[in-house]
């Protein structure tokens, strides 16, 4: 058969050492590519792509007040994250933070509301530590359904997130129902000392909590025999048996010490930005916090750049409202983000090449 | 002996709403059954059938016809799959993560999609099917003979998705695909054509799923409609073991569960309705545990190559 059609499909073809400094190129690439994307979205909408992401920008990093706000956005985020990407090294998949956030908030107001005459240092650290507690609880089960029977954690942290928000739409219409409400349903105000102290505009004492956990528990994974076992049990289960690993124990200590990080982003977030406990107090954190995880690799060192990024994101997305659009955007943003860092990180690996048809 | 305890038409209307409501998420677990069938698992069904809901709602304005609309919805919902598709089986990234990224995705563009229809009056909706003499039937005929056309077309498709799936050389290639993806390719099948269709078909059968909702349950945009309704047919999916058929059980059940926390008053239950709300989710973990211990020194039920990716040259 003469060929006088020269055909070329791409095809990818396995690079013999991954491209240098791929990872951060990669990331510069998705992030522009989702961008672009998101201006296509904004355009069809008949929205002004470049005047929203320029409010988007002021809003978010514009001065030291606007990145004061992301910042605060960008702790529970940071831990959420924190949370998926510890499960993650042994393999777990905890799709159950926003749960365990909602529960440890819970757990905090319900301390408020027992100690509402503490004095502030003990009142914020009891809640902050109930929070973590908290989360640890509510991740109890599906851990221990994980290690000891083998039930997917997955759908079992999962389904309890659905569970967590229905407890505190029970608790804030019937057992908590703010008595000085008039009629609203909502959960008792906060007492006055119970809210963290700031730390520089808007930015509270969370930040530095969340950033001692952060290089903590990021030196203990990364340097400690205890890290190093988790790794080995995460890249290979019978390895990490012959080694006298005892699994099961691994994975119940990482689920509840991923639900407490979680929780803790719960009390935080209590104690440091809400007046009062609300079904929204989470705001989807535990569900971001996997996509934060995961274009952080699931590395704690990348974890705290993703959470900032992502902070701005959702502070920007609130400010277009504005303007009249939709902060929707902000969470198709953070879709599109994911989407395109994976796209570009695939030329990491790969080289594209094109391949002449039709010469078998 | 129910009707001397219950008000009559409190208990039909309750085997009403969870006939309607388990075909409702029927659908969107038949979907998400065939793609994990082809070992593809997607974590995105919530967004597709927000999108579903969206399109279907704004094509059936806009074109005046209903079934204009539940093809709409389809034909978005697959292609919203699609990008998982692309994403989770041809670039082989992590299926969580790209799965739950499209929950993202589909609940933010519906969203923003429907900003403008928003508290838009439904003037147009799927009208439940009178069946004639069988819609007359005291008990049976309002709940079986007065629902809405989605419900027989939903139990219809379950037939056809069994039989398609279990007894067609196309069925047991997709299920092969699912088990082990290296002997399906080298049986001569595209194992990434498969996992794309299979995953393709789930996003149509969400996305007609969020058009029941929209069309048909509770008509209109409004955002937050799908409620998480997604995650349970998530979670159905493995309740029913992989199969369309329990699957289809395990849907009336769920519909049951769904139906039963608006109607606790007339039942004279216990509790308040939110704590009964948290029912089919209580439902699913109960289901999981009792499931793993039952089956402890038995194979999985799960496809064996669920989540794995595949890549030829890594074989």
């Amino acid at each position: 058969m003469n060929r006088q059609l020269q055909l070329h499909k791409p095809i990818l073809v396995r690079r013999e050492n991954l491209l240098k400094g791929g990872q951060p190129l990669a990331f510069f690439v998705g992030l522009c590519a989702a961008l672009l994307l998101g201006s296509f979205i904004l355009l069809a909408a008949g929205d002004d792509p470049l005047e929203v992401y320029q409010r988007m920008l002021s809003a978010s990093f514009g001065d030291l007040e606007a990145f004061s706000v992301t910042l605060n956005r960008a702790i529970p985020l940071a831990l959420a994250g924190l949370a998926v990407a510890l499960a993650a090294t042994m393999g777990l998949w905890n799709i159950g933070a926003e749960g365990q956030i909602l529960f440890g908030a819970t757990t905090a107001a319900g301390i408020a509301q027992i100690a509402a005459d503490w004095p502030a240092p003990l009142l914020i650290g009891a809640m902050i530590v109930g929070g973590a507690i908290g989360g640890a609880v509510w991740a109890l089960g599906p851990a221990t359904a994980k290690a000891h029977i083998g039930v997917n954690e997955i759908i079992t942290t999962l389904m309890l997130n659905e569970i967590a928000i229905r407890l505190i739409r029970y608790l804030i219409n019937g057992p908590w129902k703010d008595p000085e409400g008039f009629g609203f349903v909502q959960a008792p105000a906060l007492p006055e000392q119970s809210s963290l102290p700031t730390l520089f505009e808007r930015t509270h004492f969370g930040l530095l909590i969340a950033a001692v956990v952060l290089v903590g528990l990021g030196v203990m994974l990364s340097r400690s025999a205890w890290g190093y076992e988790l790794r080995v049990a995460g890249s290979s289960g019978t390895t990490a048996t012959y080694a006298g690993i005892s699994l099961k124990r691994k994975v119940l200590t990482v689920l509840v010490l991923s639900g407490a990080l979680a929780g803790l982003a719960g009390g935080i977030e209590l104690t440091g930005n809400a007046t009062r406990l609300t079904e929204t107090v989470s705001n989807g954190y535990g569900y971001a916090g996997i996509i934060v995880a995961a274009l952080a690799l699931m590395r704690p060192s990348g974890v705290a750049a993703v959470a900032v990024l992502f902070g701005a994101v959702q502070v920007g997305g609130q400010s277009i409202k504005a303007i009249g659009v939709s902060d929707a955007v902000s969470t198709v943003l953070q879709a599109l983000i994911l989407f395109g860092v994976i796209a570009a990180g695939i030329l990491i690996v790969y080289r594209i090449k094109f391949a002449e048809l039709g010469n078998q | 002996m129910f009707a001397l305890v219950f008000p009559e038409t409190a208990l039909i209307g309750l085997l009403f709403a969870a006939i309607q409501f388990g075909a409702m998420i029927y659908l969107a677990s038949l979907g998400e059954t065939i793609a994990e069938r082809a070992g593809v698992l997607n974590l995105g069904v919530e967004g597709m059938m927000a999108m579903g809901a969206v399109a279907g709602f704004v094509f059936a304005i806009e074109t005046r016809n209903v079934w204009l609309g539940l093809l709409a919805a389809a034909i978005i919902g697959a292609l919203v799959a699609s990008i998982h598709g692309l994403f989770a089986v041809v670039l082989g990234a992590n299926q969580v993560v790209s799965g739950l990224a499209l929950t993202f995705f589909g609940v933010g563009l519906a969203n923003f999609w429907g900003t403008d229809y928003e508290g838009v009056r439904p003037e147009i909706q799927f009208v439940d099917v009178d069946w004639g003499a069988l819609s007359d039937i005291a008990w049976v005929g309002r709940i079986l003979f007065q629902q809405s056309p989605l419900a027989y077309f939903a139990v219809v498709l379950g037939g056809v998705v069994c039989f398609m799936l279990n007894r067609t050389r196309g069925g047991l290639a997709l299920r092969a695909a699912g088990e082990s993806a290296a002997t399906t390719d080298a049986a001569g099948h595209s194992v990434l054509g498969l996992r794309l269709f299979a995953v393709a078909c789930g996003g149509a059968l969400a996305g007609m799923s969020g058009a029941y909702l929209s069309l048909s349950i509770s008509p209109g945009w409004t955002v937050g409609v799908v409620a998480g309704r997604g995650w349970i047919a998530v979670a159905l999916v493995i309740f029913g073991a992989w199969k369309a058929g329990r699957v289809a059980i395990g849907a009336f059940l769920f519909g049951l569960a769904l139906a039963l926390p608006n109607r606790t008053e007339s039942f004279d239950l216990p509790w308040d309705p939110i704590l009964w709300s948290m029912l089919p989710y209580v439902l699913t973990i109960t289901v999981m545990i009792a499931g793993a211990v039952a089956l402890r020194n038995r194979p999985p039920a799960a496809p064996a190559a669920l989540g794995l990716p595949f890549r030829r040259e890594e074989r």
